[in-house]
């Protein structure tokens, strides 16, 4: 309950803007302003008791402590390694950004990127802070962590050996922001060591709030170039890379002049005429500011005399900048990858960008409830998370024979790098596309079932199945509706994920989910109606006070399941026979009278029947697909967290026996008629002073 | 103005966590550790397992043992993931809790019946470490709902009681984020914190 609250809060603060870009949360609730504050007041030098200067900070395994790696490292403040430490040099657009001991060249080409897109830099890295003024020893970098914002704060204490930073540094050693900006990041992971290994689409993503696609050139989608171009004016960050095979080839200079295993950025892309054929080239940048390629369309190629003098005076340039063209042909075979990180439009403030739209929701994979897994599994994948998209309008500009909607669909797992020290790594994730049929058009509220994905066929799919953090693809679709089923590989992993799409044009992008409803029939009953039989058997059941207490009840029950062999059960627990006296006790005794418990055995008498019904296996127990049949046969509509709490609350090894049903099933009519009565205004809802909530949930 | 039990800390970075652990904690991540098995995280079989271990060493108690309904019921107020499972540091909240509600009981059973009259549960309730103020109503409800025929309340009721109220005492702050005094709740939301209790 108190968890939940916390989850439901959560909720509340996202739909109030908590965590946006504007108001970014505080990271372990430590405020930046007032940290700093109280530490010049005292004069003191910011000690973090979060990320302490300690080697558990630096890892747990290869840098864990006793590791010979670690040996003789000792935490300086900067202001101890240099007379003159700054803080970010004015214009620090060139990247010199060295690599320490620790495999994260992924993110550090990603702070490479960082340094060209000014706006994005200056979110990550407020500029405020320096080693100047106000100076005390803490400073704050801003991330996004699965769809919020975090403004994470550190102590300047840096690891070295013999008087040099460990890990990332600059050329100079007198600039230190990318320094305290990886330390904030292996704070927010837990540590250093868990920051190594990755990708540089993960930091791209984790600085800009962007959505990261890679494309692999040695099997280009064939629509690259245009998609490119199209990238570029919506001010994506773009960076393209030549595979190493082995460490040595790191930052080899091919005699054509590039650089392998070496990130560099795509800042054009351009077409011209070149003797009567139009040639499509892309511009391209060494973030090192030199060491430019020299072969077709390079600087003082002969190429440019063949053009005409409008493109030559438009796209040439001549300089030794490390920006140069070369023809997108001459792209794909030289370089292996490209990686486009499309931005959300709160990064890009001016007009000259045009934005994607971007939606996004946070769900949760449960075992037994809504873990279904994928496709393979056709019994449980319908139990899934399902979301849909309406296409409306299509792309404007569209490629050749590419008219369509586009959008891209990022899912990605949550946190799973902090839980690395637990020994957990990724799932294996990915998601499909169904085209919606007409029939579910416009519906929110319906979750389809098994027999939908048994006669439909996906319409498209993530490329596959990974353990990567996030899994994204791009996909040009006609307009219409379609659903998207994101699912672990296989069914009952526990995780929480992200989804997200950025389309070309508006979309109407929902998740869908059956509505909250109660539909239980009432059981009239009258004392007329009742049998003779019933009421000697009522007679002796209920003894001297003719009604039947909660703990009568128990025994009572308990005795009719246990004489059956075709339904599981370990009996009646007495809260689950409180819980039948308080659903039926109308005249408030706290016990049933005759017409009270002859309804209540009718009730039971139903349940009986729907459990042996849906339990299509014949197990004599309720699997998670069986309860989830189950409990709308009993007439209840519920959203998948109720069914994910529904599982986790009475299942055992995810199956429910009967007792637990039962009990299921009366607290459910039981809150719901609650609700309703507290709801006097019918607005669907209810306000609660403290008393009378602890009144209704105490029980 | 009620005022519940401090509310576990922010969950810190693990690393922290280790890197501050007292012996007495070390020893208590050894046991959880052992607990949890390889998934981490205690179920309400695996807590009914060791509570009912623990109190099988109390001499002066009353119980008849955590059944795991009541271990059910605490786990699910507690879990924060949904997962039907508890983690280190809600484990260890509820661990610490125990602790304290236990010395509390042994205090307030003043005829050293070995259970908690209907008589003596104010006074225990009221008792520092607890810190509910209820109203003569509530009590009752209390005893109707976690007592005996004879209006008892034994070990495993007590405890079973305790860390739901306080549960739902935290639960009520947290979404009572403006301390209006009360907190609305959609159907959607009341069923969700009321049906995983």
């Amino acid at each position: 309950m108190s968890g939940i609250a916390a989850k439901l809060q959560h909720h509340r603060d996202r739909a109030q803007g908590f965590g946006t870009a504007s108001q970014a949360q505080k990271y372990l609730n430590q405020d930046f302003e007032s940290l700093r504050e109280s530490c010049l007041e005292r004069g003191e030098l910011f000690q973090d008791e979060y990320f302490e200067a300690l080697p558990s900070s630096l890892g747990y395994n290869e840098l864990g402590p006793g590791s010979y790696k670690v040996r003789g490292i000792t935490w300086r403040r900067p202001t101890e390694l240099c007379s003159k430490p700054q803080f970010i040099v004015e214009n620090a657009s060139r990247t010199d950004i060295c690599q320490g001991a620790l495999g994260d060249c992924w993110l550090l080409a990603a702070i490479a990127s960082l340094t060209l897109n000014k706006q994005v830099l200056s979110r990550v890295v407020p500029h405020d802070q320096s080693f100047e003024e106000n100076y005390a020893g803490i400073f704050h970098f801003q991330f996004w962590q699965f769809g919020e914002w975090v403004d994470v704060v550190v102590d300047d204490r840096l690891p070295t050996r013999d008087g040099e930073l460990l890990f990332v540094h600059s050329a100079e050693g007198s600039e230190f922001w990318s320094a305290l900006l990886e330390k904030a990041y292996a704070k927010v992971n837990g540590c250093y060591e868990a920051l190594s290994g990755g990708s540089t689409t993960e930091g791209f993503e984790d600085f800009t709030g962007g959505i990261a696609e890679r494309h692999d050139l040695s099997s280009a989608d064939p629509h690259l170039f245009h998609i490119i171009k199209k990238a570029l004016e919506r001010g994506s960050l773009l960076g393209c890379s030549i595979d190493i095979t082995s460490a040595s080839d790191s930052e080899a200079i091919t005699y054509r002049k590039l650089v392998k295993g070496h990130a560099y950025s795509v800042t054009g892309a351009d077409q011209v005429e070149y003797r009567g054929e139009a040639v499509q080239l892309v511009r391209i940048r060494n973030p090192w500011g030199q060491v430019e390629w020299n072969g077709a369309w390079s600087d003082d190629s002969s190429e440019w005399r063949y053009v005409s003098s409008d493109d030559r005076e438009r796209l040439t340039n001549r300089s030794e900048d490390g920006e140069f063209w070369m023809s997108f042909s001459d792209f794909l075979r030289q370089y292996s990858r490209l990686e486009i990180c499309n931005l959300t439009p709160d990064a890009l403030t001016g007009d000259e960008y045009k934005k994607w739209a971007e939606t996004e929701f946070e769900d949760t994979w449960r075992r037994g409830s809504t873990a279904g897994g994928c496709r393979n599994y056709p019994n449980s994948f319908w139990l899934n998370p399902q979301f849909v998209i309406k296409l409306e309008e299509v792309d404007d500009d569209p490629g050749e024979d590419q008219e369509g909607c586009t959008f891209i669909v990022g899912l990605m797992q949550k946190n799973r790098r902090r839980l690395r020290k637990m020994g957990e790594d990724m799932e294996t994730i990915g998601f499909a596309i169904y085209e919606l049929p007409e029939e579910y058009s416009g519906l929110k509220n319906v979750h389809l079932k098994k027999n939908f994905f048994l006669s439909s066929y996906a319409t498209a799919r993530s490329e596959t199945f990974i353990n990567l953090r996030e899994v994204c693809s791009r996909f040009c679709l006609p307009p219409g509706e379609y659903l998207i089923v994101p699912s672990t590989f296989e069914p009952n992993k526990n995780a929480d994920f992200y989804l997200r799409v950025f389309s070309e044009k508006n979309a109407d992008f929902q998740e869908i989910d059956d509505s909250v409803k109660c539909h239980v029939e009432q059981i009239d009953i009258d004392e007329d109606d009742i049998s003779n039989h019933f009421k000697s058997l009522f007679g002796k059941l209920a003894g001297q006070d003719v009604e039947i207490s909660a703990f009568e009840l128990q025994r009572i029950l308990s005795r009719v399941v246990m004489k059956r062999s075709d339904i599981k059960s370990d009996g009646f627990t007495l809260s689950t026979c409180r819980t039948m006296v308080n659903l039926l006790d109308k005249d408030g005794s706290g016990k049933l009278g005759l017409v009270e418990f002859r309804i209540l055995w009718a009730k039971i008498d139903k349940f009986l029947n729907i459990y042996k019904e849906r339990d299509t296996d014949q197990s004599g127990c309720m699997s998670a697909p069986e309860m989830r049949m189950a409990v709308e046969a009993a007439g209840f509509s519920l959203n998948n967290p109720l069914h994910q709490l529904i599982v986790a609350r009475y299942s055992q090894d995810l199956h429910i026996d009967f007792d637990n049903f039962v009990c299921c099933l009366i607290r459910l009519e039981l809150l719901f008629n609650t609700f309703k009565a507290l709801d006097v205004d019918g607005d669907g809802v209810i306000s609660l002073g403290f008393y009378q909530y602890l009144r209704y949930t105490v029980l | 103005q009620f005022r519940p039990s401090d509310p576990p800390p922010p969950r810190r970075p693990l690393n922290f966590a280790e890197a501050h652990e007292s012996d007495e904690e070390k020893q208590f991540r050894r046991l959880f550790n052992q607990l949890a098995g390889e998934d981490m995280e205690v179920s309400p079989g695996e807590l009914k397992d060791i509570l009912n271990k623990v109190i099988g060493r109390f001499s002066n108690m009353k119980t008849d043992g955590f059944s795991i309904e009541s271990c059910r019921s605490m786990v699910a107020v507690m879990d924060s993931d949904s997962t039907g499972k508890l983690g280190f540091h809600e484990f260890k909240y509820l661990w610490g809790n125990i602790k304290r509600w236990q010395s509390v009981y042994v205090s307030h059973d003043a005829d050293r019946s070995g259970v908690i009259s209907a008589r003596e549960l104010p006074g225990a309730f009221k008792s520092v470490c607890a810190g509910f103020p209820l109203n003569e109503q509530l009590y009752k409800m209390i005893v109707r709902r976690y007592s005996d025929e004879q209006e008892n309340m034994d070990f495993d009721n007590f405890i079973g009681c305790l860390v739901r109220l306080d549960a739902m005492c935290r639960a009520f702050k947290t979404l009572d984020k403006d301390n209006s005094g009360s907190i609305e709740l959609d159907i959607k939301e009341w069923l969700q914190l009321t049906m995983y209790s």
